[in-house]
């Protein structure tokens, strides 16, 4: 059977990203922290052959946080964790990178816009994880822990050889949505995710949510990745957010 | 409140939970002259709620009062299809927890006789079949993401800073840590926090080594133990 030809990205609309760079520079001035990273670490390239998926709001913000990662030497893919929260000029920017246009990007692959449907949501989070030569990942900044999840639950489902199936009466919609997802991929691909999920390094995860969600599984063992480390942002109990309307470090 | 347009002076606003997501709701919308109530689980949380000079009550006493509700609490089931069923007409109704289960959505679309009006994206109108209606924000998804664009750019810088370092430490040496999950050190903490003064102009004040001494602290840092509490 031959795969449907894959799509290097998918915004909303490329001819955004001049908007979108305009943004970016702004908040670049007001990012002293990532910017005093990126002279840190100036042609030292330490994120070097790491490649990291990110599934985090998309928004300006995201954005120099992606070319950060990039400027420290990662190979990055990026998605929302949320349906609603990309602001598709800035995804369009990321996508174009500083020296690309929209006729040529040459940034970094993001599958995202302002309102996905659940299906769209679930479909971004997989290609992401998944670089064009089928390797997954070696680290996943997560927000809320959706790309922690697909991997463990893909993991998990291939190593049992079935998907349960959806119980409509007491799941939620969504839970469907990516039994649906996670079915169709094992079977186009047996034996894709158990290779991505040992090539899997670590985890940072940016939301209480997701670090709940982290220490359950830690406690109950089904923390399955190898050497799923992870080092939430501790931005949530200190003072250095409280400038903002509310505390939680993206929510 | 960019979606709704209403002024939010005079208001009165309900606050599910009083964690560091509804300490921040409760503050901006008290400066905007909202008149803040909060629900609670936590004895702790509650009463920094009332010792900040909130009304703290359960979402029974207020739903029928309140103008707007928000959930910030990370649990489900918090704001259900009945409660919405009694609240005011147009009462705004919206979550800025993590997922969409704290408003039961799908219990209010399941209303026999309930009607969605889109009035824009990320907005929209239920009316009950007895004509009263609640509008609810980004479909019960973050608010704040989904009506407006988020946390200014300086917050973000600090989180995102962490986030990097975080990267930077687990490609260096994940193997060493094994499967769990850990916490940034606070050393590092304080260094983001020191990479964000200049920007705002913040002069610290060094120890003397006498202070630091007589604290039994390290002159550069850190400067509280783990487990205190900012």
């Amino acid at each position: 059977m031959t795969q449907p030809t894959r799509v290097p990205f998918k915004v909303k609309d490329l001819g955004l990203a001049e908007w979108g760079r305009k943004e970016i520079r702004l908040a670049e001035c007001e990012m002293p922290g990532l910017m005093s990273l990126r002279r840190q670490h100036a042609g030292k390239k330490p994120l070097a052959g790491a490649r990291i998926m990110g599934s985090l709001h998309m928004t300006i913000q995201t954005a120099v946080l992606i070319e950060t990662l990039v400027d420290l030497g990662a190979d990055v893919r990026w998605v929302s964790c949320n349906i609603f929260s990309t602001q598709d000029h800035a995804a369009a920017a990321v996508v174009v990178g500083p020296n690309g246009t929209a006729e040529n990007p040459k940034g970094t692959p993001v599958f995202a816009w302002k309102g996905e449907s659940l299906e769209e949501y679930w479909w971004c989070t997989k290609e992401a994880l998944v670089w064009p030569d089928g390797k997954g990942p070696t680290l996943i900044v997560d927000d809320g822990g959706d790309a922690t999840l697909f991997v463990h639950k893909t993991l998990a489902w291939e190593s049992e050889g079935e998907v349960p199936s959806f119980d409509a009466k007491n799941d939620p919609e969504e839970w469907g949505v990516i039994l649906d997802c996670a079915r169709a991929e094992l079977a186009a691909h047996p034996g894709r995710w158990s290779a991505i999920a040992k090539g899997i390094r670590g985890v940072s995860e940016e939301t209480t949510t997701g670090v709940n969600r982290l220490y359950q599984m830690a406690k109950d063992g089904s923390l399955l990745l190898r050497s799923t480390s992870t080092t939430p942002s501790p931005r949530a109990s200190s003072t250095t957010s409280t400038a903002a309307g509310t505390r939680c470090p993206t929510g | 409140m960019r979606a709704s347009d209403v002024m939010l002076g005079g208001k009165v606003a309900v606050i599910c939970g009083y964690g560091q997501v509804g300490k921040g709701c409760a503050q901006a919308l008290r400066g905007q002259g909202a008149r803040v109530i909060v629900t609670e689980i936590d004895p702790i949380c509650a009463l920094q709620a009332a010792m900040e000079g909130y009304q703290v009550a359960t979402l029974d006493d207020v739903l029928e009062t309140a103008d707007i509700f928000v959930t910030t609490t990370g649990n489900c089931d918090v704001i259900a299809a009945e409660d919405m069923a009694r609240m005011k007409d147009k009462a705004i109704v919206g979550n800025i927890g993590h997922f969409d289960n704290e408003i039961d959505m799908a219990g209010l679309k399941a209303v026999p006789g309930i009607r969605r009006v889109n009035i824009k994206p990320q907005y929209d109108e239920w009316i009950f079949p007895d004509g009263h209606s609640v509008m609810v924000l980004a479909e019960g998804r973050l608010l704040n993401l989904g009506c407006a664009t988020g946390h200014p750019s300086f917050v973000m810088s600090a989180s995102f800073t962490n986030q990097v370092l975080a990267q930077l430490e687990l490609h260096a040496k994940a193997e060493s840590f094994g499967r769990n999950v850990f916490i940034l050190p606070k050393r590092l903490d304080e260094e983001v926090a020191r990479l964000h003064l200049d920007q705002l102009g913040v002069k610290l004040t060094t120890l003397t080594p006498k202070q630091a001494a007589y604290l039994s602290l390290p002159l550069d840092g850190p400067y509280k133990p783990e487990q205190y509490r900012y």
